[in-house]
């Protein structure tokens, strides 16, 4: 245990040593939650659209007026460029081409009389496909207005009558459910890029044969190199929450006490695969970009931050299984935003606990291993 | 000449521990292999659970037809209300589909009893199923259902997803339904998806998972590439060398455009084949948009690397700068309604003209004239970023 503790304060000197490289730790996070939150969204309003109206009668200028009133989309052209634009039907395509616009409309010359005499009436629509997210929505938007439009027209009785409400973010607000899962993105990221150097470095140096021939155990040691930075990691990322917290004002309805311990949990795991790392990688050069390639992307597109995992393979699923962010994604949504309790948490929570467990003993067996062969 | 052996030493440092070649391209191809398997994977199986409180038969057959559709993955069918906050704290489904008869939900703020006089009424009708319930009242009295979805708001991406895809489901139905009388929706859009008809976001992740990737490595690299040779001492014979400062940036960053394109080659061939992507544009025109794109970040990276004192300094910064360019690059999420106040960010972002540019040649085939201001852009930052290198040069390394 003292020789423990010594570690621990060797390690914080040599934190405490490099303000700046500090600083940079709790500031960019910081800056990264500011500008993500601000900007991130997956609502999309405001397609650029063109509607050219070869038809001109109170009923296909009504339809335009419909679509055009339309939060989602936004006329590229104005009224006279509109009459312009009809002339010339190429312009439409370079300007979807060369991406300025995401669809053009075209109403048909007889849309009017053909809508109300011999049903049913065409329109043109053309997509921009080339981003398949944006384009699929488009698409159902279009649906929605053409088809509420359609039956209006008709007086067709609707027979089904649709409302949607959103829980725990009844705004719809992307704020709300981007921001903690960056949390947990940025979480893991900070943690293990913040541990991937302790031991490479001392490789580095030369200074890890101090530590082999010193009577400190390897369990000692991977602890006591991981310990100090697990209070660094735990105040950053409580700056982190209380600026989500209080800037974006992201709702807080479970315990606090829940969070923190399973807050704990998860950066001892992201600190564990950071020491791994170094242990394994022979220079500081090779661990920095070890602990980049597996926490970066994975974390973003294996953990069900933006992709569903539900759709994936079985096989690919099992990837996820691996990504820690995976699990704490799905509490630090549930305590921040529905108010989940820790029974909701006990399978997420122990798997977190065994990866720990596990990085850090496989750490401290390479350590021992190394130790043995003498580099 | 000189600038050669700087280059040489680089590419020897580089490759002098063999895990570098792990490192620098089996990992970034491995991942570039599973991350396009998993955006190549259409979302599907989305979790949903059903409370179907309605006696109609319409509210039947919507029901049958969801649990049919492989777009969702149905984990109950209940018959009367539940606590639905309950079911999105455990996170059993993404989305709630509750289905009630219409007079019932008339007046707002009584749903709860509503909703409870719903369950008790269609107690006999349950298990009969739709004829049971369709034999309860003449047939143009049949009770019009109405449909409540809730969205658990914490994953409010996958929820949006699967009211989209339960409005298509309903669309279909009502089509259907007029079909069956004879008749049909008077208005019938026609829309032609160009560019990417199957509407698969691996024509343009794929690529853009590379552009990734080789951000990630090479602009790392050069960003540790001086702050190594400041933390070993070695800096100070290079300084008095005979080398300019042109040419230890050119030694320095040379070496990790070279490293960037045979990586990027390495994958966008792994692309091309293994997810059969059709190339219709140009492939030169493709590698001309790389090496602008490695410029300007490798202008970056090495600016990086003059400002930092430490690896670790190093490390953060370009972990900042990556994980700002990748967010803001329009792969993952949409760009075009950012705020103004940080319209500027994304257009200064390499990455994110490079995402451009690769959709265009991929998918829509254009040329130069369509793309040409982005290469402009990029290059300008690249400039920019080489010349406050220049400029802190002196400064920085001399302390």
């Amino acid at each position: 245990m003292k020789r423990l503790k010594a570690v621990i304060i060797k390690e914080f000197k040599h934190i405490l040593r490099d303000p700046r490289s500090l600083a940079v730790v709790f500031i960019m996070p910081l800056v990264q939650i500011f500008i993500f939150g601000h900007v991130l969204s997956f609502d999309l309003k405001k397609i650029e659209t063109i509607i050219i109206d070869y038809d001109e009668t109170s009923l296909s200028r009504e339809l335009s007026q419909r679509l055009a009133a339309s939060q989602y989309y936004e006329l590229y052209f104005s009224p006279e460029e509109n009459a312009a634009a009809r002339k010339d039907p190429d312009r439409a395509e370079q300007l979807l081409r060369s991406g300025k616009i995401k669809q053009f409309i075209i109403i048909p010359a007889g849309f009017a009389r053909s809508l109300n005499h011999s049903p049913p009436a065409t329109l043109g629509v053309t997509i921009d496909g080339s981003d398949s997210n944006i384009a699929n929505r488009i698409y159902q938007y279009n649906e929605r207005i053409l088809r509420e439009f359609s039956l209006e027209k008709s007086h067709l009785p609707n027979p089904i009558q649709v409302n949607i409400k959103m829980f725990f973010n009844p705004e719809i607000s992307s704020p709300y459910f981007i921001i903690p899962g960056l949390v947990a993105v940025l979480m893991v990221m900070i943690s293990a890029l913040l541990t991937s150097l302790s031991i490479a470095r001392e490789k580095e140096a030369g200074s890890i044969h101090l530590l082999f021939i010193s009577p400190l155990s390897p369990a000692e040691i991977i602890l006591g190199k991981t310990i100090p930075y697990l209070l660094v990691a735990l105040l950053d990322g409580t700056i982190i929450f209380l600026f989500a917290r209080f800037w974006f004002g992201v709702p807080f309805r479970g315990s606090l006490t829940i969070l923190f311990l399973f807050s704990l949990i998860y950066l001892i795991c992201g600190l564990s695969l950071g020491i791994l790392i170094s242990t394994v990688a022979a220079t500081q050069k090779v661990a920095m970009m070890v602990a980049l390639l597996a926490t970066l992307l994975p974390s973003l597109f294996l953990s069900g931050f933006i992709f569903p995992l539900e759709s994936l393979s079985p096989i690919l699923r099992s990837f996820s299984y691996i990504v820690p962010a995976t699990y704490f994604l799905r509490i630090i949504r549930g305590v921040t935003l529905k108010g989940a309790v820790l029974s909701h948490f006990l399978f997420e929570g122990s798997v977190l606990l065994a990866m720990s467990l596990f990085l850090l003993s496989v750490a401290s067996l390479k350590f021992q291993s190394m130790r043995r062969s003498g580099q | 000449m000189r600038l050669f052996y700087l280059f040489k030493k680089e590419i020897l440092e580089v490759f002098r521990q063999k895990e570098m070649v792990a490192v620098l391209f089996i990992a970034p191809l491995l991942q570039t292999i599973l991350l396009g398997y998993v955006v190549r994977t259409d979302i599907q199986n989305i979790p949903v659970e059903i409370v179907n409180l309605s006696s109609s038969p319409d509210a039947f057959r919507l029901v049958n037809r969801i649990t049919h559709s492989p777009l969702f993955q149905v984990t109950g069918l209940h018959r009367r209300p539940l606590d639905y906050q309950e079911i999105f704290k455990k996170g059993q489904a993404k989305a709630v589909i509750v289905f009630r008869d219409e007079e019932m939900t008339t007046a707002p703020g009584r749903l709860k009893g509503a909703s409870g006089l719903a369950g008790g009424k269609e107690g006999p009708a349950s298990g009969n199923g739709e004829s049971g319930a369709a034999t309860l009242r003449p047939a143009s009295l049949l009770p019009r259902p109405s449909v409540q979805i809730l969205m658990d708001g914490a994953d409010a991406n996958s929820a949006m997803i699967a009211t989209g895809y339960f409005y298509g489901v309903i669309k279909r139905y009502l089509e259907d339904l007029l079909a069956d009388q004879g008749q049909q929706l008077p208005l019938q859009p026609q829309t032609l998806i160009r560019f990417n008809p199957s509407l698969n976001s691996i024509h343009y992740m794929g690529p853009g998972i590379v552009a990734l990737l080789l951000t990630i490595t090479t602009m790392f690299l050069t960003a540790i590439a001086l702050v190594r040779e400041k933390e070993q001492q070695t800096l100070d014979t290079l300084l008095i060398s005979r080398l300019t400062p042109v040419e230890i940036f050119l030694g320095k960053t040379l070496p990790m455009a070279l490293i960037g394109l045979v990586e990027m080659t390495l994958g966008i061939v792994v692309v091309l084949l293994l997810f059969r992507i059709h190339l219709r544009g140009s492939l030169g025109l493709l590698f001309i948009a790389a090496l602008v794109f490695l410029f300007s970040i490798l202008s970056v990276g090495f600016l990086i690397s003059l400002i930092s004192q430490t690896q670790q300094q190093a490390l953060f910064f370009s972990w900042f700068t990556m994980v700002l360019f990748l967010m803001l690059s329009g792969l993952l999420t949409p760009v075009e309604n950012i705020p103004s106040v940080f319209q500027w960010l994304v257009e200064i972002n390499p990455l994110r003209y490079l995402v451009k540019i690769i959709r265009e040649i991929f998918l829509k085939g254009n040329g130069l004239a369509y793309f040409w201001k982005d290469l402009v852009v990029m290059g300008v930052v690249g400039f920019v970023s080489f010349f406050l290198s220049l400029l802190n040069f002196r400064r920085s390394v001399v302390r």
